[in-house]
């Protein structure tokens, strides 16, 4: 994955600009300290289509994931709450 | 309109945008049907230097449901991809583009067509070339060798096909319509009243981007038989829509957009004027949104349409009849929902089955009409919209007419239609037969465009 594609990751597919979110969202910061779950990493493919993930909501872990023309949504709150954080982090700010 | 910018959110997506849809027997290869999905409306032929194109981020398709559920059977997909020759240049063109593969132009699409039925997907052509749009007597002379020569036949004797700009075939007084309801040549009747005066032809002059198709008979029935034992011959009947999709996602600001998850549906069109003039404002979007077999949601539009009640509005003392009908419009039902069962009108029918669905509904087995009536099939000719659509159909007034009650008895014999039922229109006369547009005799039917030179807007 290269610099840009991994920018799009962070910042732009996420659609949030939540500063302090994960102060004001309700049981956020209690989430992020759920270790993260375990499951057997996929063979990927060598080159990968952009994913775009959107954190529908947060409160009920419902994240949305495009990849080509597949679309699946999750209830993994774990996994929307450490794109929040991921998104809020100071090094993810574009600059 | 037909179906131009008839919604708010599609309104918005002119190049997404289905404007009108045709499907009849082909007059001159009667063992085939002609298709066409008309999109993009209202060009001003002017429109440069960026002239009308296809959108290579939008997937079209037709549909064909041949076994009544409204779900598609045989599937036509067009995917656009435009190519820039030279990039240092503002221009369309750096010359005469006297044939359709010229370097002057330098903003050529080409295009894919696929079929899909069975469960399989065909491509039946591939990187074809649109014409270019028609900028003037300088720049693309000789219009109609460039249009002819990009008429494509598809693989396998599969028909057909035509993929660009077109002069808008479709007719209707929008600046009348739309002002209340009002018909110029009956305002003098109206609430608010105007000397009654000539209709005006509001798409006059204007041009549309067509997908037209020209396809055997047997790739579109159930059983590949392209024979019927007669008009009564349920296989004969089909049932066509199109549709436009987008992505899901589109992230902007990256080098190029990044689209991404499944194509999503932002426009439909069967009927004319069905989702325009039944579908109430609120539920336009979502019924773009959705396929056929939605339908019935929208069954209560149908069986007592928010016109019927205008128009004795609007014309206060004109349409008694009209007004104190309060039953269900069944024939409407029929005609927009489930195609008119065998025994309404003799020798004819178009029905598909029970499931409630906004599609285009053809007998095939109807052969074309050596008379054609603009009126379709209230005028007597069966070969007419809404058997079908042909382009030179006034669908206008026939809906209007039907709205109005001229078909209503067919389901309720006791219903006498009002006598202005029977005469109104809104551009010109249709007892004259002779649409304000003129057409080609042959495929794509609809006719060369107008040129941005002589049509300055």
């Amino acid at each position: 994955m290269n610099a840009s594609r991994r920018a799009f990751l962070t910042r732009g597919s996420l659609g949030v600009a939540l500063a302090g979110a994960a102060a004001v969202v309700p049981g956020l910061s209690a989430v992020l300290k759920l270790p993260a779950p375990s499951f057997a990493a996929p063979e990927l493919p060598a080159t990968a289509e952009p994913l775009v993930a959107h954190v529908r909501d947060l409160a009920s872990g419902e994240v949305s994931l495009m990849v080509g023309t597949d679309h699946v949504v999750l209830r993994d709150a774990n996994l929307a709450a450490r794109l929040y954080a991921a998104a809020l982090a100071p090094q993810s700010k574009e600059r | 309109m037909s179906s131009h910018r008839e919604a708010p959110a599609i309104a918005k997506d002119p190049v997404a945008d289905s404007t009108d849809l045709y499907a009849f027997v082909s007059p001159d290869a009667r063992n085939t049907v002609t298709l066409i999905a008309n999109y993009i409306p209202l060009e001003g032929p002017d429109g440069g230097p960026n002239f009308f194109e296809f959108g290579d981020d939008v997937l079209y398709a037709i549909y064909i449901d041949n076994d009544g559920d409204a779900r598609p059977d045989v599937t036509y997909r067009f995917r656009f991809k435009t190519q820039i020759n030279n990039p240092n240049t503002f221009l369309y063109n750096t010359g005469p583009i006297s044939a359709i593969g010229s370097s002057s132009w330098n903003r050529p699409q080409f295009y894919s067509v696929t079929r899909v039925a069975n469960g399989g997907e065909t491509t039946l052509g591939d990187h074809l070339a649109c014409p270019p749009c028609n900028v003037g007597p300088r720049s693309t002379p000789s219009y109609s060798v460039l249009a002819q020569s990009a008429i494509h036949n598809l693989a396998g004797s599969h028909g057909k096909v035509f993929a660009g700009q077109r002069q808008e075939g479709f007719y209707v007084d929008l600046g009348s319509i739309f002002d209340l309801g009002a018909l110029r040549p009956f305002q003098n009747l109206h609430l608010l009243p105007l000397p009654a005066m000539a209709g005006v032809n509001g798409t006059k002059h204007l041009n549309v981007h067509s997908i037209a198709l020209q396809v055997p008979i047997a790739d579109l029935t159930r059983d590949g038989s392209s024979t019927f034992s007669g008009a009564t011959d349920r296989k004969a009947v089909i049932g066509v829509w199109t549709a436009a999709y987008r992505r899901k996602a589109i992230i902007r600001g990256e080098d190029d957009d990044v689209e991404s998850g499944p194509w999503i549906q932002v426009s439909r069109l069967g009927n004319p004027l069905f989702n325009e003039v039944i579908v109430p404002m609120s539920k336009k979007d979502q019924w773009n949104e959705l396929p056929p077999s939605s339908d019935s949601m929208f069954l209560q539009y149908v069986q007592h349409p928010e016109l019927a009640k205008l128009l004795p509005v609007l014309y206060p003392g004109v349409f008694p009849n009209l007004a104190a009908a309060a039953g269900s419009r069944d024939d409407l039902t029929a005609i927009l929902l489930t195609g008119i069962p065998s025994g309404i009108i003799s020798g004819f029918q178009n029905f598909t089955g029970t499931t409630l669905a906004d599609m285009l509904r053809l007998n095939m087995a109807i052969a074309p009409s050596s008379s054609p009536s603009i009126l379709g099939l209230v005028g007597g000719d069966a070969a007419g919209f809404p058997n079908g659509r042909r382009v030179a159909d006034d669908v206008v007034t026939i809906e209007l007419r039907a709205i109005a009650g001229v078909t209503y008895p067919l389901v309720n014999p006791g219903f006498t239609p009002d006598g202005a039922a029977g005469v109104i229109y809104d551009v010109e006369d249709p007892s004259t037969n002779t649409p304000p547009v003129s057409y080609l005799s042959s495929f794509p039917y609809l006719n060369h465009p107008e040129s941005g030179f002589d049509v300055p807007s």
